[in-house]
């Protein structure tokens, strides 16, 4: 079953007089429960990419299907919606609540969704639990070191039980040990069923997954599956 | 139902900046500090004027050659050409008034009184016939109100207030005394109960003297006099009102198709023409004071301004979880609404207590009105809204992926 259905997307963001297009007509697909790296150089347009599959951003031209839903035509709150309900993310920098107790930062989505208080304690417990932190429950990140924090951060993308992981660099602030429990985590959610994209310039980290989408220059350059063979880039 | 958790985020997001959160409520505070002084204080002072009108009593009226509500030099030029009331203008009254159950002859003006070796400059001598104490809702504290006996005979007797009670008899009791009211002595007969003062000016600095011996004293002017009048109850008030005005037209020889050359005065219509005449005055104080309320509200946009600039990346998270630019306004906005209405509260309360120390002072009564509290809290929750609205507006709108790399 398709996830992620895009055709032809264009960005292009006005520079002044100049325009710069940051992404030049990339098309991808993505199954549900497949496990993606978009790999590519700074500047490549990968978190572009990343921004509108994440709903963050709009395409200035193509279509985007997520889940069989148009998202290019969307409005700001339905954006929201999506962001809510269809996406969790991942950030390099953690992207915490400084002043919140990690069950605040985990409860956060549900918050947005109008989930009754009781409940969202449950789900924020359970997925703290998911991520081994049932013991961490009531420390401010400041209190939690760097590979707890971007567990907290894993805790607050899976607590929706949303379609998509979407996971920008999130080993990118973190030491070679920490990073290598990281993914371990990943690859466990991705066979547990979740759909895991990781946006990374990291060969080590692109090597977990099991297709690794490579971007240059806006366009999708290359689509490879871990068996070796080529999926193509329609 | 996302909005109770909103005023949770708001509040929780005050808490965590207390200093910030407690400077700006302060501005709050002190606006509305200031704004409720003023408020409690002239309500006060107009609920002890009106108290002491009331004691005129619902059923009475005085008749004065000049009196009312002048809004005009050429009103005041006209009026000042009235003619005097001759000296049996009461007696006309009573005769052709069958309403009227009494009427009491008056006049009044400024003498020193002296009692031994004490003087008291300024003192109020009112000259008044001795159903005056009937009509007045005066109370006696001592002694007697001089009678219709006193009257006749012309008896040099004075019924005091209790401020020259005070002055002149400390500690002594003032029956049977001998005081010097300019030229004459008069023996004091009666104390009048304490009034207290408005504004500082004390309601017990007068001496009440038979009508007569006041016009032996200081000789006769109808220009001054005036008389106090006591229908035989409220409802015929007006009917009693009409018929004194017939009387006195016809006595004054007024063509019918000229107004009354005199005026008639209720207790309604001396407080009618009292907040007429300091209603713009009122109004300039509580505007004036409501500038430090606006003053508090720009405080609150700044620190606004300056959170929404501090927490763009808690906006951007906040989004990219799934807020709504309307989660994010109505958090911010909360933010403000608290603010404000608890600082306005607190305001209302301190403002009430400083006028009410105020008041003290001068002896007035002052009580919290509830019309004050309301508006001043719906004021308080608006001034929220209209300064919070822009920097919550600013906040919702931002870029969720600019506000998440924002350094």
């Amino acid at each position: 079953m398709v996830l992620i259905e895009t055709h032809n997307l264009w960005k292009t963001y006005e520079m002044g007089a100049e325009k710069v297009h940051a992404l030049r007509g990339a098309s991808i697909n993505i199954e549900k429960g497949e496990y993606v790296a978009i790999m590519g150089p700074s500047g490549s347009g990968k978190s572009t990419l990343m921004n509108l599959i994440g709903c963050l951003d709009t395409p200035t031209q193509g279509e985007y299907l997520l889940n069989g839903k148009k998202v290019n035509q969307m409005n700001d709150d339905e954006l929201a919606n999506i962001r809510n309900r269809e996406v969790g993310f991942v950030f390099q920098t953690f992207n915490l609540l400084p002043r919140a107790t990690a069950l605040h930062n985990v409860e956060l989505p549900l918050i947005y969704n109008g989930s009754p208080a009781g409940e969202r304690k449950e789900k924020a417990e359970l997925a703290l639990h998911k991520v081994e932190l049932g013991d961490r429950m009531y420390h401010k990140p400041s209190e939690l070191s760097g590979g707890q924090r971007q567990r907290v951060a894993l805790a607050r993308a899976l607590v929706n039980d949303p379609s998509l992981i979407l996971a920008d660099e999130p080993t990118g602030n973190l030491d070679s040990k920490t990073s290598i429990d990281i993914m371990k985590l990943f690859e466990q959610l991705h066979r547990q069923g979740n759909t895991i994209i990781v946006v990374t310039h990291e060969e080590s980290i692109a090597r977990s997954a099991q297709r690794v989408l490579s971007i240059l220059d806006g366009e999708i350059a290359s689509d490879e599956r871990a068996s070796g063979e080529s999926a193509g880039t329609n | 139902m996302v909005a109770p958790s909103l005023v949770r985020l708001a509040l929780g997001a005050l808490l965590a900046h207390r200093l910030r959160s407690g400077l700006t409520l302060l501005g709050i505070v002190v606006g509305f500090t200031s704004v409720m002084t003023i408020i409690s204080a002239l309500e006060g002072m107009m609920g002890a004027i009106e108290g002491r009108l009331e004691r005129l009593g619902p059923a009475t009226f005085i008749v004065v050659r000049i009196g009312g509500f002048i809004t005009s030099y050429e009103q005041w030029m006209e009026m000042s050409k009235r003619k005097a009331f001759h000296a049996e203008t009461a007696e006309l009254i009573e005769a052709g008034c069958d309403l009227c159950e009494r009427v009491s002859t008056a006049a009044s003006t400024g003498a020193k009184v002296k009692y031994g070796n004490t003087a008291m400059r300024d003192v109020e001598i009112r000259g008044a016939t001795f159903n005056y104490i009937d009509i007045i809702d005066a109370e006696v504290a001592q002694g007697r109100f001089h009678s219709h006996e006193d009257d006749l005979s012309r008896r040099r007797v004075a019924f005091i207030g209790d401020l020259v009670r005070e002055t002149l008899f400390e500690g002594l009791d003032p029956l049977g005394k001998s005081i010097r009211i300019g030229g004459a002595k008069y023996t004091v007969i009666g104390v009048g109960e304490k009034e207290g003062s408005i504004m500082g000016q004390s309601q017990d600095n007068w001496v009440i003297i038979p009508f007569p011996a006041y016009v032996k004293e200081f000789g006769f002017n109808g220009k001054e006099m005036y008389f106090f009048v006591q229908a035989e109850s409220v409802e015929q008030l007006d009917d009693a009102m009409d018929q004194v005005r017939v009387v006195l037209r016809s006595d004054r020889h007024v063509p019918p198709d000229q107004s009354d050359d005199f005026s008639l005065l209720t207790a309604d219509n001396l407080l009618a023409a009292l907040n007429a005449l300091t209603r713009l005055f009122r109004l300039g104080l509580v505007g004036i004071s409501s500038i430090s309320v606006v003053v508090g509200g720009i405080v609150v946009m700044n620190i606004m301004m300056v959170s929404v600039t501090e927490r763009t990346r808690e906006i951007g998270i906040r989004k990219a979880v799934g807020a709504r630019q309307r989660h994010i306004l109505l958090q911010f906005l909360f933010e403000a609404l608290i603010t404000t209405s608890s600082g306005g509260l607190v305001g209302i309360v301190f403002g009430y207590v400083i006028a009410r120390s105020l008041v003290g002072m001068i002896d007035m009564e002052i009580s919290p009105s509830a019309f004050a509290i309301v508006v001043g809290l719906s004021i308080s929750t608006g001034i929220g809204i209209i300064f919070g609205i822009y920097p919550a507006m600013k906040a919702a709108r931002l870029d969720p992926i600019k506000a998440l790399s924002y350094e």
